[in-house]
């Protein structure tokens, strides 16, 4: 145990703290990837591409036409089609809009008080890393997380 | 004419004939490991003998329709011959959409529904005004009804009054089912597992274990307790797709609170995960997102409607959406209005049996509604005047 306060002491003083910008970059950055749809990659992105053979253009003179046909209302779907929700959203351009609108219908902020759980374990927690601002309930867990996490996924 | 009644969610669609049951199925496609040249679409979903590392291909972002292309292939495959065999040429669409949509997926969505597919009609509503259709429906006494519509992307407070939408009243907390789950298995894999690819099987895990508390301070005491006191703690056993099938809690006397088990299945211990987690949608202050949790927001929706309507809305609370079912949900709702609202003000919380399907079978009743016909766009009209008909008929 004095061990260990000894150390964590001598570590006190050459740790880098992260100012609040970054600290609410890191927390912007959590909370997107909680709207991830996958983690992992797409599993046909790992195959090769489709070699030369796949890219062939068909000879038959019927099946030349019905081809085309498809070809060109993919690329309309592609064009017309194919935005991300940030781009919607720009586009919709609501700050000009009458209320109520999608952004005037977000819940306000709470008028309670944040509660503080530990980064670690879960459970409540009363002390603050000094360094990144996440929480923590005992010295067990403060080591876990300086391991772990503290400047780990720093920008 | 038939018709066809489609809850689009982000997640399931809840799908089926006004003249028949309702379906629900998977709104999205999906590669799986172990066949990678394939991609399954909605229910195919039950020929992949191994879902683990399921890789999700999904229409929606934050609840919006945006990617059409993944969107088309699951309609084509629900309205092919391998499922609902619709017969375009006469049948009537009635199709949700989210609350405050944009123009531009609306336009889209008329495009595709009376170009591609040529529907003969269509009807386009929010899921929201069908539950409340079927609400007025069973209690024809009732003025207002406030829902609280906790789906996979976010949560909507909504009040209704008669079949009127009260916009000005709509809240939106940006927590749902898909986030409940990736804040679950962030957590699994930071403290035991490294699970961040098993949406499939954390999913589930969250449906069969997690709660909400009633009591939060004690639950988390509770929690803390060693070994045969903590009645919070139990152990999950996970699926490995050849002898176990599906996940289940291992039994309270098969579990060994202390070393291992000697059967080799893999465990996941979850304790405070299984209250903390569907806590968000009461606090989402807890994993920092600003916004107010269910109760502070259904009280701050009904304040900002006139004073006299108020009561009505406090006594016709009605749940729907899947995060509804976790056990608790409705009893802590009910309890913290009543200690939000006038102690002179009743207040009643309804949790229907399905509420899933609430919305559609709401829409299964107003498609039987003899004024259906009146408030559908037909494609004659849609072809003559384009999307202003869909905007000046449809109430969104």
């Amino acid at each position: 145990m004095v061990l260990e306060k000894k150390t964590s002491a001598r570590v006190e003083g050459q740790r880098r703290v992260l100012d609040e910008a970054t600290r609410q970059r890191r927390l912007t950055r959590q909370l997107d990837a909680l709207e991830k749809d996958n983690f992992q990659d797409d599993p046909l992105s790992s195959l090769p591409p489709p070699g030369p053979t796949a890219r062939l253009p068909a000879f038959s003179e019927n099946e030349e036409p019905e081809k085309k046909r498809r070809k060109t209302r993919g690329d309309h779907f592609k064009q017309r089609f194919r935005k991300n929700f940030t781009t919607l959203l720009e586009e919709e351009n609501l700050s000009e809009k009458p209320e109520p609108n999608y952004l005037s219908a977000a819940a306000p902020v709470s008028s309670l008080p944040p509660r503080h759980f530990c980064c670690v374990c879960g459970f409540p927690s009363h002390y603050t890393c000094t360094t990144c601002g996440g929480r923590y309930c005992s010295s067990k867990c403060l080591c876990t997380h300086r391991e772990t996490r503290c400047l780990k996924w720093t920008l | 004419m038939a018709t066809l009644v489609l809850d689009n969610g982000a997640n399931t669609a809840k799908i089926g004939f006004s003249h028949e049951a309702v379906r629900v199925i998977s709104n999205c496609q999906f590669r799986s490991k172990t066949s990678r040249l394939k991609t399954f679409t909605a229910n195919q979903l039950d020929e992949i003998k191994d879902p683990s590392g399921l890789f999700y291909i999904l229409p929606f972002q934050k609840g919006y329709l945006v990617n059409w292309d993944v969107q088309r292939k699951v309609w084509d495959h629900l309205f092919g011959k391998e499922m609902f065999k619709v017969d375009f040429t006469d049948t009537s669409i009635l199709i949700t959409e989210p609350y405050f949509n944009f123009t531009s997926i609306q336009e889209s969505m008329n495009e595709i529904l009376f170009e591609e597919y040529q529907f003969q009609s269509a009807l386009r509503t929010n899921a929201g005004s069908l539950s409340a259709h079927h609400y007025f429906h069973t209690r024809p006494s009732e003025l207002c009804c406030l829902l609280v519509d906790s789906g996979f992307s976010f949560t909507h407070i909504v009040p209704y009054c008669r079949s009127r939408k009260m916009k000005e009243g709509v809240r939106r907390i940006n927590v749902g089912g898909k986030l409940l789950t990736n804040h679950l298995k962030e957590i699994i894999s930071y403290r035991q597992l490294h699970v961040m690819d098993e949406t499939h099987v954390i999913n589930q895990v969250k449906e069969d274990v997690c709660y909400v508390s009633q009591n939060f301070c004690k639950d988390m005491e509770v929690a803390q307790n060693k070994a045969e006191e903590n009645t919070v703690m139990v152990d999950y056993v996970l699926p490995d797709f050849s002898s176990i099938k599906k996940g289940f809690c291992k039994p309270r006397e098969e579990m060994m609170f202390t070393g291992k088990y000697k059967t080799g299945e893999q465990i996941l211990r979850l304790v405070n995960e299984r209250f903390a987690v569907p806590e968000m949608l009461f606090h989402p202050s807890d994993i920092g997102i600003q916004e107010m949790g269910i109760p502070e927001a259904v009280v701050h929706s009904i304040q900002s409607l006139p004073e006299e309507m108020q009561p009505h809305f406090y006594q016709n609370i009605v749940l729907t959406g899947g995060n509804t079912l976790f056990p608790g949900y409705r009893q802590r709702l009910e309890a913290e209005l009543r200690s939000l609202v006038p102690a002179h003000l009743p207040v009643s919380v309804l949790q229907p049996a399905d509420p899933i399907c609430y919305s559609w079978e709401g829409g299964k009743l107003l498609a039987h509604n003899p004024d259906y016909d009146e408030m559908v766009v037909t494609r004659e009209d849609y072809e003559e005047h384009g999307h202003c008909v869909c905007e000046d008929k449809f109430d969104l």
